[in-house]
């Protein structure tokens, strides 16, 4: 085990004292002069015609600068960043129908919020209500109304692995189940927002706090027709993104539009209404579920069928199909699979990834049948797993490679660190219940890698130059740690410029799993190569060889002779007057040599990810039998991120993900025929300080040779087995098996009378 | 139809021309300028925009600029006179009870008060006084355990 002076140390966040002194900027707290306030007018009907808008009055209230419908700004295409080969099939205004609750009709600047929320009431626009569709199933039908042209099913995933016909016949048993998993929002703290400055040189300066500054950097670029060298994204801090925040929503490049239209700034903050309704949401997904497994719990075969409802534009529906099958391939290893992924049209709005895009959902699906498979065949939950996860050295069905895994032991620690052989099956209304997850760590998307620059200043401080984002995760701290153990210096004497997209060339985005293992390596090697122009720097002035020359703590000083040296500052003056030049280190990484591609996400062919961090979740509940309440007594989760650069930075993104977790198990988005009735705090409750029990967040390094220093992904493997655990506990608990989520009062009190009538508990046999 | 209003932020006096309607929240982030309280959700839900009136911790974003006449507002701004954190933020850094960072003003803010009312809480005493602050980031328990840190090094005094 490498020792190392800073990394692997629990530090604490770099960018700690400006947020605790309220000096952190976030997009909502730019002002720039003459800037302009900008709302939007978005869609009160799930599925309608536009006949007609007239925008005289609102044009013609005092303070109002512009006001933009399609017919001002055409027909201007939009989707999600990733094509995948699809057409565009939304616009940033709707041209000719809305199709969804919120869909963006009208936009409008004027000089002050209050001015531009009166405009959007003075905006009439005729609309035409057509039949809409809410259901999925409904949509996929033939006689569905149709939301675009094209049909109501947008993008499918089909892969076949061997042969599930034989596969089936070869089984012992075979087990079908029916799952629907319900929408979630993420809940960051801070609502959407966007500033946006269009400048008299066709310079374009963006604030918009984002997971890939460089992403959103694009998105404006190539919808407003601007050169990605001519826009800024600069730097804010993020209050949260959980996958909410990654490209460029339609009401930012409107602000882009308006602000190009003005030549004026123009600022829109979503409120948070507009939060809950416009910005994406967690994806429904229905999962339906054969699988054939042998005796001892092998599973075998299986016929995987998911409908994920991607509302009424396609957004990133194709690679939630695909992330769907790929994530389940990490995880149990099954070698006769038929796997149907539907991305399907709904008068709902817009879904994305939210995180664990997808994971959570399936693990619910495919971890509750398994518990019932277990119980079934007389096999201990963990045990079953135990049976089919993946492990080191296996090769994934689209040629990823497991160079690393420590996902066995995260069950292993899981299990015995909560106690489960003395809490499983001991009824009083108590229960446990486990499951696991895994992650990215990495994947080829634009720009495909990350750069970084490390300099030596004349006052031998050292200043790491990154466009990646700090959005909370941690980011800034562990980068500046990267710098600090190369170069030999504290980490207080490494400053942080980061998230902006004129400061590095590229950088591959928070979004991916990829902050530690692939910024991580430029950034190393940033270091390592201002490190060695250190060293030759020195060299020159203390007439020595660069071989016998050492740093440490600042200094730069030959071996055995420490008198005989330079601090960081006198090296750096000596390379100034000596001619030698600045001290500055450059450092790329590209993920995944040799891969120029995504994969083909209609097929699940192709390399998508170099490592998967892992997880497992113990849950333990008590449920009230009265009430169908449940109360979560604990968690426990042990993630395996290769090799923690800040354990306490990682600790707290395991307990982070492990309270969302409970909220995605619990929070429910309540819907009449396409609008949202409960979209505040209020009707939709987070997870608060009352709601969480003690959670134990483990640490497992089973290090990947491609990351930095070993790290992979720390932020989203986890999430993926809190529903299912907290199910398998209620299951343990009151014999109730919960195939819906959110997971309600009702369904417990309704499998409890079941099991009355029944007159036992449990799943019912066969 | 703007009023002025007189507002006492963390000991400096301010002149504010502003509608009476404006909320204190309003008024400390366009303008004064103070943007350390945030707006999470401006419905009171979310304890984003916490600050703290003559010594108790207020929504801002429910309350009118002009109720905070005549009283002492403090913000998180004002807690780290002449840049010597407070405990409560150095324990924040200490435990990373950091990450995104939105809803630490308020949180502690709410804390502060907590502490001088009660200056060794007890974990559930905290979890209670933090239940109107919402964060999505940390799952509270690193929060919980700074507050409870400064608390029992008072105490240990």
């Amino acid at each position: 085990m490498k020792h190392y002076r800073i990394l692997g140390k629990r530090v604490e966040p770099v960018d700690g004292p400006v947020k605790v002194t309220g000096g952190a900027r976030y997009t909502a707290d730019i002002v720039l002069p003459g800037m302009l306030y900008g709302k939007i007018l978005r869609s009160p009907f799930a599925h309608a015609r536009i006949l007609n808008i007239d925008t005289t009055r609102a044009k013609g209230l005092p303070g109002v600068r512009a006001v933009l419908t399609a017919k001002e700004i055409g027909r201007v295409p939009y989707g999600f960043m990733i094509p995948f080969g699809y057409p565009d099939d939304e616009c940033l205004l709707a041209v000719d129908k809305v199709r969804f609750i919120g869909d963006e009709v009208a936009a409008v600047a004027a000089v002050d919020e209050e001015t531009a929320l009166e405009a959007l009431d003075l905006i009439r626009v005729d609309y035409e209500e057509l039949p809409a569709v809410f259901d999925p199933d409904r949509a996929m039908r033939a006689d569905a109304p149709l939301i675009h042209e094209e049909g109501n099913i947008n993008a499918r995933t089909s892969v076949l692995l061997g042969d599930p016909d034989q596969g089936f016949k070869e089984s012992d048993e075979i087990f079908f189940d029916r799952f629907e998993i319900g929408a979630t929002i993420h809940g960051a703290m801070e609502p959407h927002a966007a500033v946006v400055s269009y400048g008299p040189d066709g310079s374009l300066d963006v604030w918009a706090g984002s997971m890939g500054v460089f992403s959103k950097r694009w998105e404006f670029a190539k919808t407003l027709g601007i050169p990605e060298s001519r826009v800024r994204v600069h730097k804010t801090y993020v209050g949260g993104a959980f996958g909410g925040k990654i490209h460029a929503y339609r009401f930012e490049i409107l602000a882009g539009l308006l602000s190009m239209r003005m030549s004026r700034p123009v600022k829109i903050v979503l409120d948070r209404e507009e939060v809950f309704t416009s910005t994406w949401q967690g994806f429904p997904i229905i999962v339906e579920l054969k699988t054939g497994v042998k005796r001892d719990g092998t599973l075998w075969a299986q016929d995987f069928r998911l409908i994920a409802d991607s509302g009424g534009y396609r957004g990133c529906g194709p690679l939630c199909t695909f992330l769907c099958y790929q994530w389940h391939c990490s995880v149990y290893r099954i070698p006769h699979l038929k796997y149907e992924g539907f991305s399907v049209y709904t008068n709902h709005p817009v879904r994305g990834p939210l995180r664990g895009f997808g994971h959570p959902q399936i693990r619910f699906a495919i971890d509750s049948q398994l518990d019932r498979i277990a119980g079934k065949l007389g096999i201990d939950p963990v045990e079953i797993r135990l049976t089919n996860v993946r492990r080191v050295g296996e090769v994934l069905p689209n040629g990823d490679v497991l160079l690393s895994s420590g996902l066995e032991e995260c069950i292993q620690k899981a299990a015995s660190a909560a106690g489960w052989k003395q809490k499983r099956g001991k009824g009083g209304n108590r229960g446990i219940g486990i499951s696991v997850g895994s992650c990215l760590s990495a994947a080829a998307v634009y720009p495909f890698g990350s750069a970084a620059e490390v300099r030596a200043n004349e006052d031998g401080k050292v200043t790491l130059l990154t466009g990646a984002a700090e959005i909370g995760t941690g980011t800034e701290t562990m980068l500046a740690q990267i710098v600090a153990e190369e170069l030999s210096v504290s980490l207080k004497d490494v400053h942080v410029l980061s998230g902006d997209t004129d400061r590095a060339p590229m950088d591959i985005g928070q979004f991916l799993g990829a902050t530690a293992y692939t910024t991580g390596k430029a950034v190393a090697q940033a270091a390592r190569e201002a490190r060695d122009k250190l060293r030759d720097a020195a060299a020159g002035v203390l007439e020595a060889n660069v071989q016998d020359l050492e740093i440490s703590d600042g200094r730069i000083f030959v071996k055995g002779s420490l008198q005989r040296g330079l601090t960081f500052s006198e090296a750096v003056f000596a390379a100034m007057a000596g001619g030698f030049g600045p001290i500055l280190g450059k450092g790329y990484s590209k993920v995944m040599e040799g891969t120029d591609c995504y994969p083909d996400v209609r097929t699940g062919k192709g390399r998508y990810s170099p490592a998967y961090g892992y997880s497992a979740v113990v849950a333990e509940v008590e449920v009230d039998t009265e009430s169908g309440e449940v109360k979560i007594l604990g968690l426990t989760s042990p993630h395996d991120c290769g090799f923690a650069i800040n354990p306490l930075g990682v600790e707290g993104q395991v307990e982070g993900q492990l309270s969302m977790g409970v909220g995605q198990a619990f929070e429910e988005v309540q819907w009449e025929k396409g609008k949202i009735l409960n979209p505040s705090f209020l009707g939709y409750p987070l997870p608060t300080s009352l709601d969480l029990p003690e959670m134990k967040a483990i640490l497992v390094e089973a290090p990947d040779p491609g990351g930095a220093y070993g790290a992979k992904e720390a932020g989203e493997a986890t999430i993926a087995g809190v529903s299912a655990a907290i199910a398998g506990a209620i299951y343990d608990a009151v014999g109730v098996r919960i195939r819906k989520l959110p997971i309600t009062p009702e369904e417990i009190l309704k499998g409890m009378e079941a099991n009355r009538r029944k007159g036992f508990k449990g799943d019912k046999t066969g | 139809m703007k009023r002025l209003v007189m507002l006492n932020v963390n000991g400096d006096l301010y002149e504010v021309a502003a509608p009476v309607h404006k909320t204190l929240l309003e008024v400390l982030r366009e303008d004064i300028g103070l943007t350390g309280a945030k707006e999470g959700c401006g419905l009171g839900e979310c304890g984003a925009c916490t600050v703290i009136v003559d010594g108790r911790p207020i929504l801002s974003c429910l309350s009118l600029a002009v109720e905070a006449e005549g009283k002492q507002v403090l913000t998180i701004e004002g807690l780290a006179p002449g840049g010597r954190l407070d405990p409560l933020q150095k324990a924040f850094l200490e435990h990373g009870a950091v990450q995104c960072g939105f809803c630490t003003p308020g949180i502690i803010l709410r804390a502060k008060v907590l502490l001088e009312g009660n200056p060794a809480p007890t974990r559930d005493e905290v979890a209670f006084a933090l239940a109107g602050n919402l964060c999505r980031c940390t799952g509270y328990q690193k929060i919980i355990k700074a507050i409870q840190g400064v608390g029992q090094t008072i105490a240990a005094r």
